[in-house]
């Protein structure tokens, strides 16, 4: 039962059961289809071509060679690494998630766990090796006494992440597939953490991201990342999948988005995208950015003027909607005129039957749908908004803008 | 309409933004290692040198357009690429021969700003101190893009020799046939010529440039789609910043090769190059000009150099980070810095003698660099379809091995 890193496996010799060293490892493979953890294979290098053996057929390592319980003639031969995830290839100096801390690292070294089991070797991917450790073993490795070094590098004190933390990123579809490289751990973060972490990527390495993550996390993570990385990421993904994920924003971030993409990709997005969808965000694109109804987001909850806190209770308990939308509940006349705002804590804090009217704020504040971004930002500044109703010329209520809104408009300006 | 207009509006900032990478690379490298090495070359050697500018340019031309290609094409750094490809020992000791090479001219800038601002009669124990405070702030605690627009236009100084290159009435026709005219093969006995041809190159195509374009490229989100706006930038800057080398090369064969001093061992005796143009105000204009280039150069490469160390080796970086969170970072970076001011504070140190041997450090590291690129730009799986073509294969391996060569003569002369 000792520790053994990826870098001090390679190369090794590898015996017969007499003792002839009959090749050297070359590559170190999990099989992520069986077992997520657990070494699947060691692709030797022979002077008859490549071979592969799994651990069952490895008696056990001495003097850092690994010693097989076969004759070289019986090493299977190696045909491709279909399904290998390939420690060396895939993971050696490649970056990689790091889900726990939320950042790309690189990798300098992998840790792995050896037992001896059944009479043959077992090992174990525990971690990957980030930190000083790793470099130094790699960096001597060869030219420093293999026991020197080792006592060496147990000084330095190690970074390593554990392997259930490590999220991989492979370009290519098919692979990803095989190998189960879903994202699933990354899906779980905020997504202000995982538009952080796709900003430090290279191209290809976030469009594999955004291809595979779900479209409701990828949605929300989108939303996250800068304007201008939004439009880079939404034009490599095709089509289909771009109006997949613009579908599942906020209409306000999807029509910003979509103004800021050439004329043709925006107009292909939105032919992919649901009817309903299409038509709120095609409204929202209409209007000016720089103008409130550029700003504002449709999905807002609304309700009848005569309604009463019990009700309001009852069509929150319904709403999909962004929770940022929903801080303030607003009353609607005949012909959608806006006639009050009701802010939730007044609801929570009053009994089931009182009349929503009663609660509304007063004066009402709200802007025309025409009305410049600075002249808005002031009444949320004035008012101490939270949330800002934009009606149209009739007094109808066309969309809100959140206070979320304002502060990107003005982070903007800094 | 206005959603039209708001179109034509990025379309045109998209153009300007991405003239700017390779331009403002070019310049940078006419730093004061290089202004100092032209101008010694000029003042030894007349126009014998001049033959270098036109391989130069083509060579030039050809290396930064791959650093940059390879930047919008992966989307990743080189010390990344040679990092992912090559490993970790590879990167290792290329980085630690980059830092060298990159320390060499960051003392370089800083021999740049201490004799320049002599020429005002500022002594350096004031100049670099101040000066590297001023860079160190500038680029950790202040807004370094917004001050990078002050260089660029103070780069113009550059014109200065172009125009006395006209009023020091140089023997035109001799330096246009000195310029076609490949040299002859005994030249290659002389040390001197060969240890300067080697810093010419290096001056002008310097290693820490492939790497700063291809992160700048990077930086700037330049993907294929816009490339062909940033090739157009990388050829202009690329073109310019050997023929500036081309007109110093000229001024100081006109001036100090023909009326002394041969030997320029001071800020003032490469001044007086520019007499033609400004007479007896030709320190001010020679001083405030080397002054920009060298601060500007300053600030770029010891924060360039940080920057490619650690995403070789992995360690974070960026000035959005903080000090806790990126120590690797910032230590190299103020290390860098300070241990280059230092130097120049040593009693006694030949600083016109440093700043040319720097760029010639450049030219004997520039060929192993080249040959990663080559490797790296060939790889398929990288680069798709946009490998290199033969020609500019062709371009980069003669490069490559000619300075390979040349280090090697210059090795043997020194033995006979």
């Amino acid at each position: 039962m000792t520790t053994v890193a990826l870098s001090e496996l390679l190369g090794a010799p590898v015996r017969e059961p007499g003792g002839a060293v009959r090749g050297r490892v070359r590559e170190v493979a999990v099989c992520p289809q069986e077992d997520a953890t657990r070494i699947a294979s060691f692709i030797v290098k022979t002077d008859q071509g490549e071979r592969v053996l799994p651990p069952q057929r490895l008696q056990g390592r001495q003097n850092h060679a690994l010693v097989a319980n076969a004759p070289a003639a019986e090493w299977e031969v190696f045909s491709g690494g279909e399904g290998f995830l390939l420690l060396s290839r895939d993971l050696l100096d490649q970056q990689i998630i790091d889900v726990h801390g939320r950042k790309v690292v690189r990798v300098n070294d992998v840790d792995l766990f050896e037992e001896m089991e059944n009479a043959h070797l077992e090992l174990k991917v525990t971690s990957v090796d980030v930190g000083a450790r790793g470099a130094v073993r790699r960096l001597l490795k060869g030219l420093v006494p293999a026991g020197a070094l080792r006592a060496l590098v147990s000084k330095i004190p190690p970074r390593v992440i554990p392997w259930e933390f490590v999220d991989l990123i492979e370009t290519d579809p098919a692979r990803r597939v095989k190998l189960k490289i879903a994202h699933e751990r990354l899906a779980k973060l905020h997504p202000a953490d995982i538009a952080d972490i796709v900003e430090d990527l290279a191209p290809a390495e976030r469009e594999a991201v955004f291809e595979t993550l779900d479209e409701e996390v990828a949605a929300d993570a989108l939303e996250e990342v800068n304007p201008k990385l939004q439009v880079k990421i939404l034009e490599s993904l095709d089509s289909d999948r771009a109006a997949d994920i613009v579908e599942a924003m906020n209409p306000d971030a999807a029509a910003d988005l979509l103004g800021d993409l050439p004329r043709e990709t925006s107009q292909e997005i939105l032919e992919e995208m649901e009817p309903e969808e299409r038509e709120e965000v095609a409204e929202l694109l209409e209007f000016g950015e720089d103008t409130a109804a550029g700003r504002m987001t449709t999905e807002y909850l609304a309700m009848g003027v005569d309604a009463s806190v019990q009700d309001a209770v009852e069509t929150l308990k319904q709403f999909e909607g962004g929770i940022e939308t929903v801080s303030t509940i607003y009353l609607l006349g005949p012909d959608a005129k806006l006639m009050g705002a009701v802010p939730l804590a007044r609801i929570v804090v009053s009994p089931g039957d009182t009349a929503l009217k009663g609660l509304s704020l007063d004066p009402l504040i709200f802007a025309d749908a025409g009305a410049n971004e600075k002249a808005v930002a002031e009444l949320f500044d004035k008012y101490n908004l939270l949330t800002l109703p934009v009606v149209d010329k009739q007094g109808r209520m066309t969309g809100v803008i959140t206070a979320d809104d304002i502060i990107s408009l003005l982070r903007s300006k800094l | 309409m206005r959603r039209k207009l708001r179109r034509w509006k990025t379309r045109t900032l998209l153009i300007l933004a991405v003239i700017g990478p390779g331009f403002i690379t070019a310049n940078v490298d006419n730093d004061a290692g290089g202004i100092y090495t032209y101008s010694y070359a000029g003042a030894r050697l007349g126009y014998t040198l001049l033959w270098t500018v036109i391989p130069m340019i083509i060579a030039l031309v050809v290396i930064q357009e791959m650093s940059a290609r390879m930047g919008a094409v992966t989307g990743k750094g080189l010390s990344d690429l040679i990092r992912e490809e090559y490993g970790l020992r590879t990167t290792f000791l290329i980085m630690v021969a980059l830092v060298v090479t990159n320390f060499g001219n960051i003392v370089a800038e800083f021999a740049g700003i201490a004799t320049s601002m002599e020429l005002f009669r500022v002594p350096r124990v004031v100049s670099v101190p101040i000066a590297a405070a001023i860079v160190w702030l500038l680029v950790v605690k202040g807004n370094y893009k917004s001050v990078e627009k002050i260089f660029l236009f103070a780069s113009f100084f550059y014109f200065t020799y172009i125009i006395a290159g006209v009023l020091s009435d140089p023997s035109w026709a001799k330096a246009l046939e000195s310029t076609i005219r490949p040299p002859a093969p005994k030249v290659l006995n002389s040390s001197e010529y060969i240890y300067l041809v080697v810093g010419i190159v290096g001056a002008t195509i310097a290693p820490w440039m492939q790497f700063y374009l291809q992160a700048s490229i990077v930086e700037k989100g330049v993907t294929l789609r816009q490339y062909a706006a940033s090739r157009l930038d990388v050829f202009v800057g690329s073109i310019f910043a050997p023929i500036v080398a081309w007109f110093i090369i000229v001024v100081c064969a006109a001036t100090l090769y023909v009326h002394g001093p041969h030997n320029i061992q001071s800020a003032a005796d490469a001044a007086q190059a520019l007499r033609p143009l400004a007479g007896d105000y030709a320190y001010i204009l020679f001083a405030g000009g080397l002054f920009n280039a060298s601060l500007f150069a300053a600030s770029i490469l010891p924060l360039s150099t940080a920057y490619t160390v650690c995403e070789g080796l992995g360690f974070e970086s960026g000035v959005d980070k903080s000090f806790g969170e990126a120590p690797f970072f910032y230590w190299l970076y103020t290390i860098l810095l300070i241990a280059g001011g230092a130097v120049i504070l040593a009693p006694k140190v030949p600083l016109v003698k440093i700043s040319v041997l720097s760029q010639v450090v450049n030219g004997v590291l520039l060929p192993f660099v080249l040959i990663f690129m080559l490797l790296l730009i060939n790889k398929p799986g990288l680069m798709g379809k946009h490998t290199n073509s033969r020609l500019f294969n062709a371009i980069a391996w003669m490069t490559a091995v000619a300075m390979i060569g040349l280090t090697i003569a210059w090795v043997f002369t020194l033995r006979g």
